[in-house]
């Protein structure tokens, strides 16, 4: 008897692998589709219309989102950078957020913030944390932005902010959950992020750091691949995404910038919006340079 | 019916072909993809990398055997204390769990206390992790000093360190070197305290940079090199080291039974503070872990979909490999039984072959030289039952070459060979230990990081990979939740496992 139920058990447990119906496979990071992010909403509107199942598949690693395992079997994807190597291959994309980079303190702690990258740079107190530039766009547009503000010496710039990192994280969400809970002084997200703060805990003491140095810009987008099983229905979402009523979800819950100007929030649009940074970025190979920089 | 013998004779080598095979394709189709016209390019990242690999496995290795040797000493010394050799017991418990829920309350409760990314949390985690084996080795080497050595020295009125010096550190110096070299080898090739505790590329191990420069750098010359400098090591380590010293130290026989002749006394206070403090120590992740798991997330996990989707896939790759595992183990023993004396070299030279090794291979033969469509779980339980082909060894081969000696003759005599010969002849006799290499390679299997971060998709995950995936959003609840699962689900899988085939519902 307790043999027949425990092979019976099994059975069923196996079996969950093998359920799959018909549906809209988008692959996203984690927290777009976490039930504070945009995501469940987005997906409860959508399906109204459309009469499918959108599903989130999610990694915790932003930078794995174009990587091929992650790109098999997904209908759409949702919230990669640009890469040049790699959009040609696709069937279809469009921006529909953005943000700039930026490092974000809590004024209660830290009292004297840097003013400037520079100062940031050449500080030797503080304790921040930041994405792995190999597994996080964050994590490596720190890194563009270092190139572009200190474009001659990238390196020194590097190892001397290296001091200063405690950690190096996968992903967004592990370093902004560690900076919550005050394991670090700074933590690199986007300018908007004090917007969450302000806006669903009534907390205005999260500032972003504005430097006169200028931000790297960060967009957005929702790609279709080749291999999309569902064109059509993910040409819809791309257009769905751009109406009024879901940029406004997306600025409110993704905390970046919506393309549509008229979507701002009032309290994103009295934020400081940073200056982009005027001097371009030579073509480097940035995460070799980082390697070497931080293992030397 | 002479055909017939010389076809089953063939059979004999089956099961080592399959092994020889399994680990040729990883190592072709990487030197197949190496492109020699950039060579070796030296940079003080692959250089750093591989002096921080040998440089923190070795301080590892240290402090794990100084702790593990005091451990061991005082939980014989005064395993008159009530409840004392149930610790000692549990201590081998401790050292198959799953890394990442050891690794995973070392973060959380240090990481509380100090700056924990870096050298310092890879040595805690790495100390916790292997003061178990320690310790295990040495209390059954304690063990065997003979009562009349004890009371020789009682008589001879050696003071405490004396008598240490005496009696019990020959025999702890004796199993110093082959213990150095089996904890450094193992932190060697660390993988998941070193991915979670690192925090910066410059503390990171071989393994771990292999498996960033080919899922995330596109850098795959930068990989070749570094697969090559860890074959090339493991493999040194393997000859010089490992060739030499007789495995019979790490198969755990519990027979051998001593009581100390002392009793609970006030001038032990210092022992028994230390006792208690390297306990707390070891048990502490573990112990952390359980506490925060029980909640009301638990039911949260319950009740969601990837955790049931985790464990079946978990579930799957556990019983398939373990299964798998001891197949190919058995097969081999049948083989090599007959020269007995390179059996050992065969297993044990599978050890080159680390976890990252095999799966970057297997990694590009079906991403890059040949297009397939085998499913990745397929590919996910064999890695796995060949990684764990030398702890099924160990677990298998004492008592499979002492009952071959009796029924070599006789199946040779009557004609049984193969699939026949194990059920008629060797089952019945081979049960426990079979039962016990399944479940290590089994749970093994299901601690595995580094093979699932390869061949792992968003459908296909497992338990200790949704653990990790839970971390990195920094859902800590859930992960606690699900580490305490997986905890549960090693336990049932132990109990049933032993229940059910070796059918002892009492015992």
């Amino acid at each position: 008897m307790i043999k027949k139920s425990l092979i019976i058990f099994f059975l069923i447990l196996v079996s969950t692998n093998l359920f799959a119906s018909e549906t809209v496979k988008i692959g996203t990071y984690d927290s777009f589709a976490a039930e504070w992010g945009p995501g469940p909403i987005i997906e409860e509107l959508f399906e109204k219309d459309c009469e499918c199942d959108l599903q989130y598949i999610t990694t915790s690693q932003a930078g794995t989102l174009l990587g091929s395992i992650f790109l098999k079997d997904k209908d759409i994807i949702l919230g990669a950078t640009y890469d040049a190597k790699k959009f040609d291959d696709f069937y279809k994309f469009q921006i529909y957020d953005y943000g700039y980079y930026a490092f974000i303190y809590d004024e209660n702690i830290l009292k004297n913030p840097p003013k400037t990258f520079e100062e940031l740079i050449n500080r030797d107190d503080l304790k921040i944390v930041v994405q792995d530039p190999r597994t996080s766009p964050l994590g490596k547009g720190l890194l563009t932005w270092i190139s572009r503000v200190f474009y001659q010496n990238e390196k020194e710039t590097i190892k001397k902010l290296n001091k200063q990192i405690i950690t190096y994280t996968p992903g967004w969400s592990e370093a902004y959950g560690m900076f919550l809970e005050k394991k670090a002084d700074l933590v690199l997200s986007y300018s908007t992020s004090p917007y969450y703060h302000q806006e669903y805990e009534g907390n205005y003491n999260y500032k972003a750091l504005i430097f006169p140095e200028g931000h790297v810009k960060e967009d957005e987008y929702v790609i279709i691949p080749k291999d999309s099983k569902q064109k059509i229905i993910a040409e819809n979402f791309i257009s769905f995404l751009g109406t009024q009523e879901i940029q406004e979800i997306i600025s409110q819950n993704n905390i970046m910038y919506p393309i549509l100007d008229s979507a701002t929030p009032t309290k994103m649009k009295k934020l400081p919006k940073p200056n982009e940074v005027t001097s371009q970025s030579v073509n480097k190979d940035l995460i070799p340079l980082w390697l070497n920089a931080t293992t030397q | 019916m002479l055909q017939l013998n010389k076809l089953n004779n063939y059979t004999y080598y089956l099961s080592p072909f399959i092994v020889f095979i399994a680990v040729s394709i990883p190592l072709i189709s990487v030197f197949y993809l190496y492109d020699l016209n950039k060579g070796f390019e030296s940079s003080n990242y692959i250089f750093s990398i591989t002096f921080f690999s040998f440089y923190q496995s070795l301080l590892s290795a240290i402090l794990s055997i100084i702790i593990g040797a005091v451990f061991a000493y005082l939980l014989i010394k005064h395993n008159y204390i009530y409840g004392i050799n149930f610790l000692t017991n549990s201590l081998s418990i401790l050292f198959v769990l799953p890394t990442i829920i050891t690794i995973f309350g070392v973060l959380s409760i240090y990481g509380n206390f100090f700056q924990i990314y870096g050298l310092l949390g890879i040595l805690l985690g790495h100390v916790i992790l292997n003061i178990p084996l320690a310790t295990r080795v040495i209390v059954q080497s304690l063990k065997d000093i003979s009562p009349n050595e004890r009371i020789l020295a009682d008589q001879m009125n050696l003071n405490t360190w004396g008598s240490f010096l005496a009696i019990e550190w020959p025999v702890i110096k004796k199993n110093i070197p082959s213990l150095f070299v089996l904890i450094a080898f193992i932190c060697f090739v660390s993988f998941t305290p070193v991915l979670i505790l690192g925090g910066s590329p410059k503390y990171s191990t071989l393994e771990v940079a292999i498996y960033h420069a080919v899922m995330f750098a596109d850098d795959f010359n930068v990989a070749f090199n570094l697969f090559t400098i860890q074959i090339l090591i493991c493999g040194s380590i393997y000859f010089v080291f490992f060739r030499n010293f007789k495995s019979n130290n790490f198969i755990i026989d519990d027979r051998r039974e001593y009581k100390s002749t002392s009793s609970i006394s006030s001038k032990y206070i210092i022992d028994y503070l230390f006792l208690i403090f390297i306990s707390f120590f070891v048990f502490s992740p573990i112990t952390f872990i359980f506490i925060k798991g029980i909640g009301m997330t638990l039911f949260e996990v319950l009740s969601s979909y990837y955790f049931w989707s985790a464990l079946s896939t978990t579930l799957i790759i556990s019983c398939f490999s373990g299964v798998l595992s001891i197949i190919l183990t058995y097969g081999n023993l049948v083989c090599l039984n007959k020269n007995n004396n390179s059996s050992e070299f065969w297993f044990y030279i599978l050890i080159i072959f680390s976890p990252g090794i095999l799966a970057v291979g297997y990694y590009f033969f079906f991403n890059e030289i040949i297009d397939s469509s085998i499913p990745n779980i397929v590919i996910i339980v064999v890695i796995n039952s060949i990684i764990t082909l030398p702890f099924a060894y160990n677990y298998l081969s004492p008592s499979f070459f002492r009952i071959s000696k009796e029924h070599q003759d006789i199946s040779e005599s009557i004609n049984i060979y193969g699939v026949r010969r194990f059920f008629l002849i060797d089952w019945s006799r081979l049960k426990e230990p079979l039962v016990t290499a399944f479940c290590v390679s089994s749970i093994l299997s299901t601690s595995d990081l580094v093979i699932i971060s390869f061949f792992g998709t968003n459908d296909l995950s497992t338990l200790t990979q949704t653990i990790y995936r839970l971390m990195g959003s920094y859902r800590m609840d859930e992960a606690y939740a699900v580490s305490l699962l997986l905890l549960i689900y090693c336990f049932i899988y132990f109990v049933i496992s032993y229940k059910l085939i070796l059918k002892k519902w009492n015992t």
